[in-house]
Order: structure tokens, then C-alpha cells, then sequence
């Protein structure tokens, strides 16, 4: 045994025992113990397998950077891979296993790519698997993505729920240390509304495990009196379990809490995670800093760790990472944690230190090796010595753990985020943070201020600034006095020269020093580049720990500074965040919203079956009795709105009114049709183009006033058109004095079409309707039988004599209701969105199945409509580009199937008779096909090039998906009453 | 025959009876007249003026030069006309009383369930009573007002209510909330 649970000390609590399982063994620990502390006070050394030459690896850390104690934790469908141990609250009943071996964690065959690991140097996919060219897809592929990888991610749907929330605040403090809480403490005293982020389950950072006193007293003392007041400050929000992953745009931060992964059993009523958007008017980083490894021999050995790590199991945790620990540093921090360790009886085996003429002392009674350094270390599964150098002088020193320390690195991440690289300091040997502007400033050992005091005034300072900055005074804050103080100054060491075996510098990703000297030699010495090459700092740390030595050890190579290296880009997120977290309550039937028309209750009384169109359901069709298939329902729907009369539910589409001396004007150059002289009471079709000239929408134009319009759009474009008439008055015609308004969902709008449309409804309408007193193209006012008002439009979309009607939504059923029992005695039926398509290709009418952003209005057989005597509308000026007006354009026709069992489908290509089946020979499209009951055969709606021309001509329809040829005759697009004898009625 | 066109509110049949209001309640407005206020162009100061609450109606900023007007007392119809007179030419006044439905949250959690899918800031100070903005609620456009300390307008396109109301009770998933209409 070496790794246990000392007999008193740490934070944990030692009344509560609390049981988990790691792979498959029962185990415990007590409450306020990491998963990772809890391994260790049980001697699990070994937690993991690396990623691509599957060595046995341990804990390095005891924080959100660990690249190693990767583990799965729970089961089933709350399976949660890559979970890193150091951070991951111990909870009872957490189960969790070890990753990426195979048959067992401490017998992986895996690991004989580590005898291979000559063939496997960076690059190596690069290089090998090369032949046959096949192979890569189906066999080395598969092959390399088994053997490489962390964790699975398991399919089952996953049963809890998220949450994503906004806060605001006047100052944001991301981090709990002293730094944190002296800038949270003077901001909430000084009235400011606070919000301290902290991704650990516990506040404090740096003072739960640091044994300076602060007012005589242990640190962790100072750190609860401080939260206890934040706590009762009702301006405060304490974010325990939250981790900041990103700073964006308007200084918006994004977090996620952990609400409830530190439960074996869910609360459903709450999310598990929650996702905050944080806006803040300030933010202040206190996210401490984080220690180097050392890249020596063999420092990926189960029990080589940090010193800060090893010194945290020790203070917060109570538990001892060895019984015999060597201590290697490159400055005094592993001093520190000497003496860390002799304070619990913990024996140090030895102090190595790299550097020749430190002034540190090493603890009473502990051996000293200055300007030495480790070049190898021994055992298997665990550390069992380790082999030292000095100047040349080699000697075996059994111990069973080394806490290594490497100088610090400020956890600058978030200051990076929005394009500020970070800025080498050749004092303190480190990257530090740009500056990115008053919204976020950094403080404490962020900003390389790494003593105790430094830590606490900065924090002070910086929060106090931002006080002063929001107009409010600073509340007085009595600095702590601290006790005897650790200088953390260090002698950036980047690779220990000697390694007798591999020394990494990304654990995660398996790159040693030597696949860094490959990349420098093969042309990739970028810093960029150097990572793609070798994969480091691409692993789930994204480099935390290692990509510093990395670049080092590359400029090192180079001959140059790492000012010059630079640092590879930092983005969010921090540390990586769930698909689930991302999502909050955007799934299932939240993903989008669903719209329901006024007349949804009329159309589901009738028996429709509904349709997804956009967010709206509409009716597609209403089966009766003895219909066995839809074609059956929509024929029978399609002759009775030939023969009879049918209604149909129209209120999806989009309506406007439009307001104002100019609204004549300012219509007239919305639509590339006149609309200036529209009498008052008429309608009109109109058809709006975008600027390049092509047809954007089409739809209604109403005037009911001198100065008072109605639009209509189609359903797909009611937002689009809004948004397009919102920027035409803003910001291209801003003199005209114009305003609408969406008035889309106070109206319930039907359709009543066929040749008793006009009996149908004069039953339930007071007003006279004959066709003197509302023709064709009427738009007005009508009084409903029963005294309600309404709107009434002589439109048709069928080519029957059709009636738009528009009432309240309210009484919309109402409505329908009455003309459905009006018109039974004459035959009328309702029908849907599938019959008024076949409706509308028979008589020749465009849909966005026609105008999908290609056509011009020419195209579609609309050029008669373009208002050329108009000055000016949105797209005139690019209708007349020489492409817009050749003569073999694609034109609107029809086609007839010559052959009657075969049909036609929209996207199927044209062909002149006998030409090869290929786009090359490619004559046009289809774009809206269906069976027209009237004409009793398939018919389309057709792009055709100079279609106009070639009428009567017969064609191909090249359906390639299907495989279908089908000989069609082109035609005039209207199929149906062409001279508008029904129509006017 | 007889013609009666009973109104239909868009959430009939989609909010069961409710033994019981809880904490945190969520009212919809059966009866609301609800008009919208265009100002006429270079009108806007004019038509605030004459649109200052009063004992018959509400308004409620929804963009520049256009409010939501809100009435439990009058009909739609003479809301419209009484608006119109008001206002002269000064605005263009179109009935929305069909177009929208309002609905009030109150209740101590109301500031942070709306948080679960608001983005604009809630406390008291930055979004006091009275005041009144057009928000997204996660995907809907909602006019949100503060009536109270613990109390919100939310005003919502017709087609979407069933929508907000599915949303709301999401967002208070965590928070005790029952929903119903209101009774005046």
C-alpha cells in the first residue's frame, strides 16, 4: 500500500462514509472527497489507459485540467464518458470505470502499441496505411478509431432534463480563490449586484488547500467568514458547481452548473445541468493558475503529480499520494509542498531541484539534491523508484510518488476567447492575458500575481476600479494579515535533458518530446502546425497542462523565444460541456414552436389529417368513409370544387396593413406590378422581386382606404416580407411616411370556391354578393348574418368563382361552421392543402414550388406584370441584365403524361425526344406535378427551355432518382377554363 | 337558420381545470381588448401624450411609435372607435383583440422563470413597473410588461399562445406554477 487516508486533517468529512464503485470494486470515501481524492486515500494509483500507446496512467492534478483520470461515470443511459475524476463530487452510489482498455484496466492488450510506438510516431496515419487506397476506409480506419479513444458515448436517449438560464449583473467573478472573493467581497459591499462563478463543488479555490494563515487563522477560516457574508447579501448570486467556458460578444458569459451531477438519484422537477448566459457589465477573472509538469523520463508513471496537486490531497483531503514522496522543481513551490508533507509525517525520499543556487531549504532532515533532475522513473502499474542525475552521476532512489512542479502558467482562457493572444512575459516566464478592455480585467495569480497578499489586494483593487468605474463609492475592506508567505518563483525548465524514456508533454494525446523534434524536422514547427502534426493539446484538456512545455520545448528547437512561438488559439469552450447543456429545453416538441390556425378546431371536427407545414399544421386533406388512400380523398375534394363548392382553412397566410399617405407609393415600388392607381374596395395580384430581379413572393394586394392597404403573402414568406417592408421603409425609402403592421393573427380566412361559392355564401352573408355588387377582384366589408363583421375578397386561386372571407380568429370555427350547414344542401365539402395544389396547377397558378428564387417574372409567365413605365421598384434595374432577358430561358409551361400509368415528380429533368439520359442534355425541370381528376391523367407544371415556343411538342420527363421515363406533350400551364368563363362568373 | 358566432379563445380545450392556484400562477386573459397604436409619421410625441394610462385602458410600448393597447373594460369595437377619436390623425389604430392573447405570470418566482428563457434583464431597477418591451421568450416574440414587483404582462400572437403557455410551464418546471384562466 501507498497511497492512504491520513489520520486527521483536510476538509473532508470524516462522520460520512460514503460508498462508490470503481470498476466494479466497492469502495468509500467521505463527504467533500473528489472521486479523484477518494481513488487515492484506497491506493487506486492506476485510473486509466492513454490514448494511443494505452500506458497505465494516474492522477496528475486535482483540478479541471487533468489530462489523465478520465473515467465513465453512471450506466445505462445516464452514462457520462471522460469525466475527470479531480473534479467529478464524490457522491454514494457513484459508479465509475476506467477507459480505453480491453479486456481489463490492468491487463490491456492495447498496450502493445506502446511496444510498437516506433511505428507510431506523430504523423504515422500520414505515412503507413497508405495501400491499397481502399483499405483506409473500410479496414485501417475502423481499426485505428477502435484502438484510439477515450470514452463511448452511449445511444440510449437521455432521460433528464436541461435548463438554460439569463443573469445579469454589474460584475461577474469567475473564480473563489483569494483574488475572487476579496473582489466579490468589496463589489457586493459596495452595493454592485455580483455573481461569483465557481467550477468547483466547494468555494474557495486556492484556500482550501493552503495552509498560509490569513488573520492568524487557516485560510479556509477567511474563506468562509468572506462567503458567509456574499451569502446574506441579497445582491450576490453564489454559482458553486459552475463552470465559466466562455466570454462572447457584449461581454456575455456562458456557464454551466452542475445542479445535479453529484446525485446517484435525479429530481426530475429540476434540470441536471443548467446552462447561464451571464451578462455582465464587468467581469473579473480570478482563475488562479495552473502548475507545469515536468517533462522528464517516465513522468507519466501512476503517482508522478503535481506538487500543488499533491500538497491539495494532502491539505483538503487528508490523504497522503505516497508514503515516500520525491519531490522534483524546478522552484520553490516544491518546497512548499516538502513541507506540506513533513507537517503530516509524510517522509520526502528527496528534494531534486533543478536549479544550482536556489536559496530555498529544503525541510529539516530532507535530502537536498540541488541541480539535479530526474531522467527516468521505475515499476509498472505504479511508481517504484526513481532515477536522478547529477552531473552525470546516476543513482536509483526508491520512492513511490514524485510531485513534480514546473512553475506556473495563469489560467487565461476566457481572456483569450474573443481574438486577444496572449502576451509573453519573460519575468515571469509565462503567457499572460492581453488587454482585452474594461469589460473583463484579470486579477490575482491570473494576472502572475502568485503570493497570498498580492492575491487578496489585486482582487480588492481591481473590483474596486470597477466600482469607481460604475459610479458607486468603494465599501472599506480590511486586508487580511497573512502569515508566512511562499514566493513561487521558478526557473522555466522546458524538457530535463537525459530521459532514459519517454517524456511526455501531452499526456492525454501520447506526445513525447520526440514527436515534437519529428514535426520541427519535418517542416511543421508552427505552433499551429506542430499541433495538427502531433495532436498536442487536441486531446478533451485542449492542452491545459502540456501546451506550454510544448511550446517551449518547440522554441527551444527553433532557437528562438516562445514570445516568437506563440500560443496555439484559444476558444471556448473551456472545458467541454454537454450536448444536453447546449440544448436546455430546446428538444422534442420545444425544438420549434407550432402554430395553430384560428380554424385548427374546425378542420379537426371535420376529420382533417394534418400536415407540418413550417411551424403551422394545416389540413392536407379530410377522408370520409370508404377512402382508402389520400388521392382517393383529394380527387373526390378537387371534383367538388369543381362541380359544387369547397372550403378551405387559408388563415396561415400572411397579412399586413398598411397605413399612410405613401402607402400607395411605397407599395407601388414594393411590387413590380402597378399599384398606385388600385381603386379603393379592389384587389390586386401583386408580385414583389428581390433587387437581382428575381421573384421573391407573391400575393394579394387590398385597398380598403385612400391610405389604407392589405397585403397578403404566401404562409413561407408572412415573416420575410415584414422583415423586407421593415428595411425598405428603414433604410431605403426612410422620407415616405408609411407604417403596417402584421395582421396575420386576428384573422380567420377561408376559402369558398366552385360554381355554388356564390349561393353558399350569400346564406350566410347580409350584403348583397351578385357579381354587380362584388365582382371579380372586390375587396370590402360585409356584415355575416348574426351581425358580425368581416372582410370579403373576390379572389380565386382555383379558377372557380372563389371568395376569400376573413372574421375575427375567435369566431372563425363559428364562421365555418355556419357556411359548412349552409352549403350542405348544395353539396359543399371542406378541403385541404393537397386538393388546393391540384386546384391550383390545373388552372396554371405559381406556388414557391415555381418561384424557388431562379425564376423571373417572365419565367413564369409574368412578364405582362412588370409595371416598366414605373420609375422605379425593388428590382427593376437588374431585370434587364442580358442573362434575365435570353430568349432560352426556362419558361413556365404544362405537360400532359402521354403514357396514363406513368405520373410525374417535381425535380424530374426534361429531355428532347431521343437524347441520351443526362444533365448534359438537359431541357428544364419539373416543378409542381400531380393527378388532375379533371383532366383524368398526370399533369406538371414544367420549366422548359423557350417552353412558350414549343407547344405541342413531345418531351421527355427523365426521373433519374426512380429510374422513370415518361413521354409528356407540352402545353399552356393553364390546363383548365383558360378564357375565365368560371372564374368571372 | 341561426347564426351565433361564439368565440372560440385559442387555448379553450388546451388548459384542464385546476383544483388549486399555487405559488406562482399563470392567468390568460379571456375578455382582453387588445388594440395596436400606430403613430402617423413624425406623430409619435403627440400620440404618446394622448395614450397616458387611464382607468380604461393600457399601453404598452411594442416599438418606436407603436404601443399595445390593453382594455378590461372595453369591447374590441369601441375600443378601436374611442382610440380613434383620441388619437385623430395622430395614429392609425387596428384591432388586435383576436390577433393576441395576454396572459399574466405572478407569483414570487415569476422574474425567474421568465429568466429560463428571457434574455433582458428583470431586477426591479432596470425593468420597473410599468415598463414594457417586445422580447423573445426562447423562439417566441412576446410584448413583456411589468404590472407588479412579482408581476408580468406577457402579450403573444394568437397562433403561438398554445406554444408560450407549453414553453412557461417548462420554464417554471422547477418552480410550483399553475396555469388557468383568468376569471373577472
Amino acid at each position: 500500500m501507498t497511497a492512504f487516508r491520513l489520520a486527521a486533517g483536510g476538509l473532508v468529512d470524516r462522520s460520512q462514509t460514503v460508498p462508490f464503485s470503481f470498476d466494479g470494486a466497492r469502495l468509500s470515501g467521505h463527504a467533500g472527497d473528489t472521486l479523484a481524492s477518494a481513488l487515492l486515500a484506497n491506493d487506486r494509483l492506476l485510473v486509466g489507459r492513454s490514448f494511443k500507446y494505452h500506458r497505465p496512467r494516474g492522477i496528475v492534478t486535482a483540478g479541471p485540467a487533468e489530462p489523465n483520470a478520465l473515467v465513465t461515470v453512471g450506466s445505462g443511459a445516464r452514462r457520462d464518458p471522460n469525466t475527470k475524476a479531480t473534479v467529478a463530487e464524490l457522491y454514494d452510489g457513484l459508479t465509475a470505470t476506467s477507459q480505453n482498455r480491453w479486456p481489463s484496466l490492468s491487463w490491456d492488450i492495447g498496450a502493445v502499441n506502446n511496444l510498437m510506438s516506433r511505428f507510431l510516431s506523430a504523423g504515422f496515419y500520414y505515412k503507413t496505411f497508405m495501400w491499397p487506397a481502399a483499405f483506409w476506409e473500410k479496414v485501417y480506419e475502423p481499426l485505428i478509431r477502435h484502438a484510439a479513444g477515450l470514452g463511448r458515448t452511449d445511444l440510449p436517449r437521455d432521460p433528464d432534463g436541461y435548463e438554460k438560464s439569463w443573469a445579469h449583473c454589474d460584475l461577474l467573478v469567475v473564480g473563489s480563490g483569494p483574488a475572487g472573493l476579496a473582489a466579490a467581497l468589496v463589489a457586493a459591499r459596495s452595493g454592485l449586484r455580483v455573481i461569483l462563478a465557481e467550477q468547483d463543488f466547494a468555494l474557495g479555490g486556492a484556500l482550501l488547500s493552503e495552509t498560509t494563515r490569513l488573520d492568524g487563522e487557516p485560510p479556509v477560516v477567511f474563506a468562509r467568514r468572506v462567503i458567509e457574508e456574499l451569502q446574506a447579501n441579497p445582491n450576490v448570486t453564489l454559482l458553486a458547481r459552475t463552470t465559466v467556458f466562455g466570454w462572447y460578444d457584449d461581454n456575455v458569459f456562458g456557464a454551466v452548473e452542475r445542479v445535479q451531477k453529484h446525485s446517484a438519484v435525479v429530481d426530475a422537477a429540476r434540470p441536471v445541468e443548467r446552462l447561464w448566459r451571464i451578462v455582465a457589465k464587468h467581469a473579473v477573472l480570478a482563475t488562479g493558475a495552473e502548475e507545469r509538469p515536468l517533462v522528464f523520463g517516465g513522468n507519466d508513471r501512476p503517482g508522478v503529480m503535481t506538487a500543488s496537486a499533491v500538497s491539495a490531497y494532502a491539505n483538503r483531503f487528508g490523504v497522503a499520494v505516497g508514503k515516500s514522496v520525491a519531490v522534483f522543481t524546478n522552484g520553490s513551490s516544491g518546497y512548499r509542498t516538502a513541507r506540506d508533507l513533513t507537517s503530516q509525517g509524510i517522509e520526502i525520499a528527496a528534494v531534486i531541484d533543478t536549479r544550482t543556487n536556489a536559496a530555498d531549504t529544503a525541510p529539516d532532515g530532507v535530502r537536498l539534491i540541488r541541480g539535479g533532475s530526474v531522467v527516468d522513473t521505475k515499476g509498472r502499474q505504479r511508481l517504484r523508484a526513481i532515477v536522478t542525475d547529477r552531473g552525470g552521476f546516476e543513482e536509483l532512489l526508491a520512492c513511490d510518488a514524485v510531485a513534480m512542479s514546473g512553475g506556473w502558467s495563469p489560467v487565461i482562457h476566457l481572456a483569450c476567447q474573443r481574438g486577444g493572444k496572449p502576451v509573453w512575459s519573460e519575468a515571469l516566464q509565462a503567457f499572460m492575458a492581453p488587454e482585452v478592455g474594461a469589460g473583463l480585467v484579470i486579477a490575482g495569480a491570473a494576472a502572475g500575481h502568485y503570493r497570498l497578499s498580492e492575491c487578496v489586494e489585486d482582487g480588492a483593487r481591481k473590483a474596486s476600479a470597477v466600482v469607481e468605474a460604475l459610479g458607486h463609492s468603494v465599501a472599506g475592506f480590511d486586508r487580511p494579515a497573512v502569515g508566512e508567505e511562499v514566493d513561487p518563483s521558478f526557473t522555466a525548465l522546458w524538457h530535463v535533458p537525459g530521459a532514459k524514456s519517454k517524456a511526455f508533454v501531452d499526456f492525454q494525446n501520447d506526445v513525447h518530446t520526440k514527436d515534437l523534434g519529428l514535426a520541427v524536422r519535418e517542416g511543421f514547427g508552427h505552433v499551429e502546425h506542430a499541433k495538427r502534426y502531433t495532436t498536442g493539446g487536441m486531446a478533451t484538456d485542449q492542452g491545459k497542462l502540456g501546451n506550454i512545455n510544448a511550446i517551449g520545448i518547440l522554441a527551444a528547437m527553433r532557437g528562438v523565444s516562445p514570445a516568437d512561438v506563440g500560443t496555439t488559439t484559444f476558444r471556448p469552450f473551456y472545458t467541454p460541456v454537454s450536448f444536453g447543456a447546449l440544448a436546455g429545453t430546446s428538444v422534442d416538441e420545444h425544438a420549434m414552436p407550432t402554430r395553430r390556425s384560428p380554424l385548427h378546431g374546425w378542420a379537426a371536427r371535420n376529420g382533417a389529417v394534418f400536415i407540418d407545414a413550417g411551424l403551422w399544421y394545416r389540413s392536407s386533406w379530410f377522408p370520409k368513409e370508404g377512402e382508402k388512400t389520400w388521392r382517393d380523398s383529394v380527387d373526390r375534394e378537387v371534383r367538388t370544387v369543381r362541380e359544387n363548392a369547397g372550403l378551405c382553412d387559408v388563415s396561415t397566410l400572411g397579412k399586413i396593413e398598411v397605413f399612410g399617405p405613401d402607402a400607395a407609393e411605397f407599395l407601388n415600388r414594393l411590387y413590380c406590378n402597378p399599384v398606385l392607381k388600385l381603386p379603393i374596395g379592389k384587389a390586386r395580384y401583386g408580385l414583389m422581386l428581390r433587387e437581382d430581379g428575381m421573384v421573391y413572393d407573391d400575393g394579394t394586394v387590398s385597398r380598403l382606404g385612400e391610405a389604407h392597404f392589405l397585403v397578403t403573402t404566401t404562409t413561407a414568406m408572412a415573416g420575410g416580407v415584414l422583415s423586407h417592408m421593415e428595411f425598405a421603409t428603414q433604410v431605403l425609402w426612410p422620407d415616405l411616411r408609411v407604417r403596417f403592421l402584421s395582421v396575420s393573427d386576428q384573422w380567420a380566412q377561408m376559402s369558398i370556391a366552385g360554381p355554388k361559392a356564390r349561393t353558399i355564401l350569400q346564406a350566410v352573408v347580409e350584403d348583397d354578393l351578385s357579381d354587380a355588387a362584388v365582382p371579380f377582384l372586390a375587396a370590402r366589408e360585409v356584415r355575416l348574418k348574426g351581425n358580425l363583421k368581416a372582410r370579403l375578397f373576390r379572389i380565386s386561386f382555383s379558377g372557380e368563382l372563389a371568395y376569400e372571407l376573413a372574421v375575427p380568429a375567435g369566431h372563425g370555427e363559428a364562421a365555418a361552421d355556419a357556411l359548412m350547414r349552409a352549403g350542405q344542401p348544395h353539396g359543399l365539402c371542406a378541403y385541404g392543402v393537397e386538393a388546393l395544389n391540384v386546384l391550383r396547377i390545373e388552372k396554371g397558378h405559381v406556388t414557391h414550388a415555381e418561384l424557388d428564387g431562379r425564376v423571373t417574372p417572365d419565367d413564369a409567365g409574368l412578364g405582362r406584370m412588370m409595371g416598366s413605365a414605373k420609375h422605379d421598384f425593388i428590382g427593376k434595374r437588374l431585370s434587364t441584365r442580358f442573362g434575365l432577358t435570353a430568349a432560352d430561358r426556362a419558361q413556365l409551361v404544362g405537360l400532359k403524361a402521354l403514357e396514363a400509368d406513368k405520373d410525374f415528380r417535381a425535380g424530374a429533368h426534361l429531355l428532347k425526344d431521343g437524347a441520351k439520359p443526362s444533365t448534359l442534355n438537359d431541357q428544364g425541370w419539373v416543378s409542381s406535378a400531380c393527378f388532375s381528376p379533371t383532366l383524368g391523367g398526370h399533369i406538371a407544371l414544367a420549366f422548359l427551355k423557350s417552353g412558350r415556343e414549343r407547344y405541342g411538342e413531345k418531351i421527355v420527363v427523365w426521373d433519374q432518382l426512380r429510374g422513370v421515363e415518361t413521354m409528356a406533350e407540352v402545353c399552356n400551364p393553364v390546363f383548365v377554363d383558360p378564357e375565365n368563363r368560371k372564374l368571372m362568373a | 337558420m341561426a347564426y351565433d358566432y361564439q368565440a372560440v379563445h385559442a387555448l379553450d380545450g388546451t388548459i384542464g381545470a385546476i383544483s388549486e392556484r399555487r405559488a406562482n400562477h399563470l392567468a390568460v386573459h379571456r375578455a382582453t381588448a387588445i388594440a395596436v397604436v400606430l403613430a402617423a409619421p413624425g406623430q409619435t410625441a403627440e400620440a404618446a401624450g394622448i395614450l397616458v394610462a387611464n382607468g380604461e385602458f393600457e399601453a404598452r410600448f411594442s416599438g418606436p411609435g407603436e404601443w399595445l393597447i390593453l382594455s378590461e373594460v372595453h369591447a374590441p369595437e369601441t375600443l378601436c372607435a374611442e382610440l380613434s377619436v383620441r388619437l385623430g390623425d395622430f395614429a392609425f389604430v387596428i384591432d388586435q383583440s383576436h390577433g393576441r392573447v395576454a396572459l399574466t405570470l405572478a407569483g414570487p418566482d415569476a422574474a425567474r422563470i421568465l429568466a429560463n428563457g428571457i434574455a433582458i434583464d428583470l431586477h426591479a431597477d432596470v425593468f420597473p413597473v410599468g415598463r414594457a418591451a417586445n422580447v423573445l421568450c426562447n423562439h417566441l416574440s412576446v410584448n413583456l410588461a411589468r404590472t407588479a414587483a412579482d408581476s408580468f404582462d406577457l402579450v403573444v400572437m394568437r397562433s403561438f399562445a398554445e406554444a408560450l403557455v407549453d414553453d412557461l410551464k417548462t420554464m417554471a418546471r422547477s418552480h410550483e406554477l399553475s396555469v388557468d384562466f383568468a376569471t373577472r
